[in-house]
């Protein structure tokens, strides 16, 4: 079967498996390609220029050497990953980099980045710390120069019209990856976790229309399947940093549960929140990335200058909409994971785990250094916390 | 044995004493302003961007980030590491952090400081103050004190713009205008908070006093070009305290920074070195061990001087805001100058990290340095993922060989002072090596 006869999840799985090959047909056609790092940069703007965004992930299986004489071993393995496959030109394709302030480490890497790779074109999004109004204000004049350096980088003009444009096209596609997330609601669920993340990685590698397409087939395909994952004990939610690599989730589903809700950046956090439709779409856009994005490297009070902090409120404020993941997929037990060396997840675990005690979900803490070769420990620690939760 | 008292190594400033004691004092404040009511707030170092609003609000602070140094200094680290770590925090987050979690779930528990805390500990606090600056730790860390705190939490922002994104029209006006909005969100905050106005005099006044320390630190460490260098990091260290924290009253401060620069400067124009005989100038980059700082005072008996270090803790280069009539403008525009103040340079060297970075290229040229001395941190990462750039930007732009000796903030088991010296014998011979190198490619030193 040729590249464009296969369809639906034969498709995702060639393209999980050589993510960046579309990317390069695409550049041989002559469509300029940009790389970005996390989820903070716009890729509307990006598309809006007829520009293919194209995510940069690091990569499991690969051993990091070049990486080590730039990053140090004590920094977030998947940042030092994604350097290593920069530093060894496996992103050598890309016409340019937009990358963000993601964390401090990927803050740091963004320009050593930069030094190292010199791209064509590179632009840096200092995105604020809060979400105050303004630190919003802020973050749409970071957008305001974006969009005139991409413009002088592309030659031509991003119009409202085709910003408006784009942002509908990537809503478009949101939706349909929520229901997609819908067809894990059902029990058993009819596309595992591992598949899931097979097709978020794939959304990830090519432009958002023909991402749209794919999501369409895997739609109709898992519903008419009659070979979905069986039915398990425990539905779990898979919560914590990136998982780009479906070796951890493998590693669950094998065991007596399905991963039927996640809430990673390859994954849900990435796609469920929507852009408003604004009168200056910049205005959606920054409440969008900004504020609707639920990564924990960024600050957000209950209350917005509170003077007595509640604990629980503050909790409920950050991690309530977990609860709503959980009733939604009538989920029975929570892995909390991540990389070593991730601060923003780090602190976050010992509240995220009093929330959960708090409205009575079982939940376990998994850290990991980012390679397969570290998850059989593992896999006896979750398998004994399923036993647990029967 | 010879009875005579062995001299020091290290030729230790008179005035950095008094500058010192400043430290002990703002423990002692923070106690005693709790005993009687007083407010009090924990603080991140935040760069003069809000300890001037909390000091005209006479609010005592402290800081934990310091506090986690004195309990490894003291000693009292390890049980407090251990704590945080029994309560959930995974190992390798920050050990200054990790000791301050530690801590407040032990006082949470006993419902008072508790009794073995160095220095008479840090008394519970009516408010955390966080920062964007830097790193994640300075504002995960309070967030994640909710659970032992009913403290509310306010995080300032300081804008971390690219070099070149920060030279691009609009944006030096852009990041002054969100600090200074953002400030007045949080003098709002304060002033709700403890039902008090802002006396807005008595802010641009501090402001003024805080502005005038960090010019007058800045020209003592100007004039530790000169050769011998006559303050060595040491002394740095010690009395950093007063314009970084800034602890203490600020005119006392400024009068104690005067004797200093008095102090420094006839040192230089009597040729008195920091060490005896200066054979090498170093860079130190970037947290010390501070629980073995004697390491120094050994490699001063080898001649080693270290001449400039630890860029994140040096006030912002001078700039003239005289003319600024609204302190918190004022106090945006200085905060944002230490964070950039190397951009401009750093631009044109095409060399993007500009701050942490690139300052030790301009600190080693400038102070004519021979070698640098990098000290990766295990569980900071703020301080630590910058040195194999500045390692290999120093050797390849500059011809300067770096010596590395891993080790942490707090846990004392993680730096080997026998390694580092036996590794200290060995490095002076690249330090030689590449002075020639240096010479024979028209360096001026």
């Amino acid at each position: 079967m040729t590249e464009k006869e296969r369809k639906g999840l034969d498709r995702v799985r060639e393209i999980y498996q050589d993510r960046a090959h579309r990317a390069k047909e695409l550049k041989a056609e002559g469509k300029q390609v940009m790389g970005y790092l996390c989820l903070y940069p716009v890729l509307e703007m990006l598309t809006a220029l007829d520009l293919a965004p194209y995510r940069i992930l690091g990569d499991m299986e690969e051993p990091i050497t070049k990486a080590d004489a730039c990053l140090p071993t004590v920094v977030c393995p998947f940042i030092r990953s994604a350097l290593d496959l920069g530093l060894k030109g496996k992103y050598d394709f890309l016409d340019g980099v937009v990358m963000a302030h993601i964390c401090d480490v990927g803050e740091k890497t963004s320009h050593i980045w930069r030094t190292y790779l010199n791209p064509s074109y590179f632009y840096f999004i200092d995105t604020p710390h809060t979400v105050h109004k303004a630190a919003q204000q802020q973050f749409k004049e970071q957008l305001k120069d974006f969009k005139k350096t991409l413009e002088s980088f592309t030659g031509r003009e991003l119009s409202l019209d085709k910003l408006k444009q784009a942002i509908k096209t990537y809503n478009r596609q949101r939706a349909l990856v929520r229901e997609l997330y819908d067809l894990r609601k059902p029990d058993p669920p009819l596309i595992s976790g591992a598949e899931t993340l097979q097709v978020m990685v794939a959304l990830m590698s090519i432009p958002v229309d023909e991402g749209i397409d794919l999501l369409r087939q895997v739609i109709s395909e898992v519903k008419e399947r009659k070979n979905g994952p069986p039915k398990k004990p425990a539905r779990l939610l898979v919560w914590g940093s990136i998982i780009d690599n479906t070796a951890l989730i493998q590693m669950i589903e094998e065991l007596e549960a399905n991963v039927v809700i996640d809430d990673t950046c390859v994954g849900s956090r990435a796609y469920f929140p929507n852009v408003e439709i604004t009168d200056d779409p910049l205005d959606g856009l920054v409440y969008r990335y900004l504020v609707g994005l639920k990564c924990p490297r960024t600050f957000r009070e209950s209350v917005f200058g509170e003077t007595k902090k509640d604990y629980i409120k503050d909790l409920e404020s950050r991690f309530g909409y977990i609860k709503d993941y959980a009733k939604e997929w009538n989920v029975n037990g929570v892995i909390l994971q991540s990389v070593r060396y991730c601060d923003v997840h780090g602190y976050e675990v010992p509240g995220l785990r009093d929330y959960l005690d708090h409205i009575g979900l079982p939940n376990i803490y998994l850290e990991h250094d980012y390679s397969e070769a570290a998850l059989a420990p593992l896999r006896t620690r979750a398998q004994a916390f399923l036993e647990v939760i029967g | 044995m010879s009875n005579e008292k062995k001299k020091r190594a290290i030729n230790r400033l008179k005035t950095m004493y008094p500058l010192r004691n400043l430290i002990d004092e703002m423990y002692k404040r923070g106690v005693e302003a709790s005993k009687i009511g007083k407010p009090t707030a924990w603080s991140m170092v935040n760069w003069w961007e809000a300890d001037p609003i909390l000091k005209a609000m006479d609010i005592e602070i402290v800081y934990p980030e310091n506090y986690g140094a004195v309990c490894a200094a003291f000693g009292a680290a390890p049980a407090y590491l251990d704590r945080s770590d029994s309560d959930g925090f995974p190992t390798h987050m920050c050990g200054y952090a990790r000791n301050c979690i530690g801590y407040t779930a032990r006082m949470k528990d006993l419902g008072e400081i508790p009794p073995e805390a160095p220095m008479g500990g840090m008394a519970k606090p009516m408010l955390l103050l966080s920062s964007g600056s830097l790193c994640d730790a300075r504002y995960k860390w309070f967030q994640a004190l909710g659970r032992y705190l009913d403290a509310p939490v306010w995080t300032v922002e300081i804008p971390h713009p690219g070099v070149e994104e920060s030279f691009r029209e609009g944006a030096y006006e852009s990041a002054i205008n969100f600090m200074v909005k953002e400030l007045g969100e949080f003098v709002t905050f304060l002033e709700r908070l403890l039902a008090k106005k802002m006396d807005w005099d008595k802010l641009a006044e501090i402001t003024d006093d805080i502005i005038k320390i960090n010019r007058l630190w800045y020209e003592i460490n100007e004039l530790r070009k000169a050769r011998p260098c006559p303050m060595h990091s040491r002394d740095f260290w010690s009395c950093m305290n007063a314009s970084l924290y800034p602890a203490g009253d600020p005119k006392e401060s400024l009068k104690l920074y005067q004797d200093m620069y008095q102090e420094v400067k006839d040192r230089v124009e009597n040729k008195i070195g920091a060490v005896a005989e200066e054979k090498y100038r170093l860079a130190f980059a970037e947290l010390p061990p501070w629980h073995d700082l004697k390491i120094f005072d050994e490699l001063a008996e080898r001649g080693w001087n270290f001449v400039i270090e630890s860029w994140a803790y040096h006030p912002p280069k001078p700039i003239d805001t005289t003319q600024v009539s609204n302190p918190l403008e004022r106090i945006a525009k200085e905060t944002y100058q230490w964070f950039t103040g190397s951009f401009k340079g750093a631009l044109k060297a095409k060399e993007y990290m500009g701050y942490f970075a690139y300052p030790y290229l301009e600190y080693a040229r400038d102070y004519q340095c021979d070698g640098a001395l990098l000290h990766p941190l295990l569980t900071c990462r703020t301080a630590t993922n910058h040195l194999m750039l500045v390692q290999d930007r120093l050797l390849n732009r500059l011809k300067i060989p770096s010596l590395v000796a891993e080790g942490d903030i707090v846990d004392l088991k993680l730096f080997d002072h026998a390694d580092t010296m036996r590794k200290a014998e060995t490095f002076e011979e690249m330090m030689d090596h590449y002075r020639g190198v240096r010479r024979e490619e028209g360096f001026e030193w």
